[in-house]
């Protein structure tokens, strides 16, 4: 295992696309509390501001850095097909599950860390800009930015199942942006239709939107409950957060019988 | 020692790989021949585990998916630019060897002994398709493997480059090693092989040494030249003989010894001024081999209808 290790480090640390992949999506990040301390640093943190501020607005849509990241994962598998280095590898590294957990354990720890940095230099930002960041490690706040980093790393892993999935990087991309943006977006929206209220019990299992939860400072305010609105019985933080793990297993326990199956 | 057994391939209802068995021995390099679409690569495949199907394989008696560290032991060209573009030829290795406990020393080693050396910090998509495959023979040679497994290793290449892999391979061969290379170029394989496995369509056609093949897929012709040649042929024809007129006016005899022509044209007073044999090439024993089992075959040209119309007849 240690051989292969090795192998997927070398080959994830001698692409330049994963050096400026990395570099622009922790750049985007640390633009949002860069951008609000020069805008509003007269305003006081609240911890909303303060996990916009840490982890780049993700509360607006899937995280800049999970974007770019995400990417990095479907290269990891897509690029083996895209540009035909698959064989060479089986052929220096024969043992197929091996090669495929060694893609994942490397992928995961080079997300982890890269995420954990780049919050570490956004709360730099922040502490240039208000001198402090408070609650960093008081609940709600440090379980959103718990959540985060969990968000991050199986967003990356879910692209890197489907570039296995799909042998390739154009279909990974597709469905790794599309279903949580438009797919995901359409079918809540219709939940809100009366002639569409069937959709209100799938709201809470859709895999990226349950995936976001786990971000969220106050998840009273996300439930939606009140007067007029559907009852989507959304799961807590971490249930929402397994809803999704639950997809990115299935997504990589797929790919990779089907890997295991298939000729390379 | 390379030694296959049972292989079998089949995609839906074409069987591409039928039941191949056949060994390859140390010490000498053995030819992989085959029309296009012969099964060739796929019979590579499917020896290293790239490919699913049945039967088996043993390098040294070990199934490759069993080899730990299997660039030390058995070394592989199978595609010819199958590199990141971006990743530099060096890094291309250096990656390969990290799977196999190879040093970043034998990198440099292997891509000085290609001729790579002066470029291995460029990127391979720069890289001709002669330069790529020196590229490929570099990764084949990066754990110095006892057994070499190479698919059209010569594609690309220009004459020299030609002439330096098949010195390199003989090398190899003469180190011990077993090289087991697939090639399309005949007149390579009859410089280069000692020994042949020949497939057509995925069948065995033969498996044996290069003279052995020739002999027994072609007949020797006896070649004879005559001022009255119309007279000898018809007596040749007369004692059983096929005779056919060649290009320069010369008789070219088959089925019939030359001794057997000798005697003859003495007994009919015939003057011989060329009395000689010819012995058949390895690509026409191919030709004569596999010309019943060619997967793709071009038909004649044929002329563009309008020249047969006289260009007239645009309706």
């Amino acid at each position: 295992m240690l051989d292969a290790l090795r192998y997927e480090w070398t080959r994830l640390t001698t692409l330049r696309s994963t050096y400026w992949l990395i570099g622009v999506g922790v750049l985007c990040s640390l633009a949002i509390p860069v951008i609000a301390g020069i805008a509003v640093n007269e305003e006081p943190l609240t911890s909303e501001t303060v996990a916009a501020g840490l982890n780049g607005g993700a509360a607006f849509g899937i995280p800049f850095l999970a974007v770019f990241m995400a990417i990095i994962g479907i290269f990891t598998t897509g690029h083996e097909y895209r540009h035909g280095t698959i064989q060479p590898t089986l052929t220096a590294l024969p043992q197929r599950s091996r090669l495929v957990a060694a893609k994942i354990l490397v992928v995961a720890a080079v997300t982890v860390a890269v995420t954990v940095a780049s919050m570490a230099l956004n709360a730099v930002a922040l502490l240039v800009f208000w001198g402090e960041v408070p609650g960093l490690f008081e609940d709600p706040l440090r379980s959103a930015l718990l959540g985060y980093v969990l968000y991050t790393l199986i967003y990356t892993l879910v692209g890197l199942g489907l570039g296995l999935l799909f042998r390739g990087v154009p279909s990974a991309l597709v469905v790794i942006f599309l279903v949580p943006l438009i797919l995901e977006t359409l079918i809540f929206g219709l939940s809100f239709l009366p002639m569409a209220d069937w959709l209100v019990p799938v709201v809470k299992f859709l895999p990226f939107m349950s995936g976001a939860r786990m971000m969220v400072v106050d998840l009273a305010v996300q439930d939606m409950s009140g007067p007029g609105m559907p009852d989507f019985d959304f799961f807590g933080r971490w249930a929402s957060g397994g809803v999704f793990a639950v997809f990115a297993a299935l997504i990589i326990t797929g790919a990779w019988i089907l890997f295991k199956k298939r000729d390379a | 020692m390379i030694t296959a057994e049972g292989l079998y391939k089949r995609y839906r209802k074409t069987v591409a790989v039928d039941r191949l068995t056949f060994e390859v021995r140390p010490g000498v390099v053995t030819g992989f021949l085959g029309p296009n679409g012969s099964g060739k690569s796929t019979t590579m495949r499917l020896m290293l585990g790239l490919d699913h199907g049945e039967g088996e394989t043993r390098f040294d008696g070990e199934r490759f998916t069993d080899i730990r560290r299997p660039m030390n032991k058995v070394g592989t060209l199978l595609e010819a630019k199958p590199f990141h573009p971006t990743r530099s030829a060096r890094n291309h290795l250096r990656m390969l060897a990290a799977a196999n406990g190879v040093g970043d020393k034998r990198v440099d080693e292997v891509m000085e002994l290609v001729g790579l050396a002066a470029v291995k910090r460029k990127k391979p998509k720069g890289y001709s398709l002669g330069m790529a495959q020196r590229l490929g023979l570099a990764q084949a040679l990066l754990g110095d493997p006892r057994i070499l497994l190479l698919d059209e290793p010569t594609n690309g290449l220009d004459p020299h480059g030609i002439h330096w892999m098949r010195d390199m391979l003989k090398h190899l061969a003469s180190e011990g090693r077993t090289i087991f290379v697939s090639s399309h170029l005949l007149s390579e394989m009859q410089l280069m092989a000692d020994e042949l496995v020949v497939i057509g369509r995925g069948n065995m056609l033969f498996n044996g040494d290069v003279d052995q093949f020739v002999r027994e897929f072609t007949q020797s012709t006896v070649i004879v030249r005559s001022p009255s040649a119309d007279a000898l042929a018809s007596a040749l024809e007369g004692a059983g003989a096929e005779v056919v007129k060649g290009e320069d006016g010369e008789l070219v005899v088959s089925g019939m010894e030359i001794g057997a022509v000798g005697h003859l044209a003495f007994t009919e007073n015939v003057e011989l001024s060329e009395l000689s044999t010819r012995s058949a090439s390895l690509e026409e024993a191919f030709m004569s081999a596999t010309g019943a089992s060619e997967e793709f075959v071009a038909t004649e040209p044929i002329a563009p209808a309008t020249e047969k119309t006289g260009g007239a007849d645009h309706a």
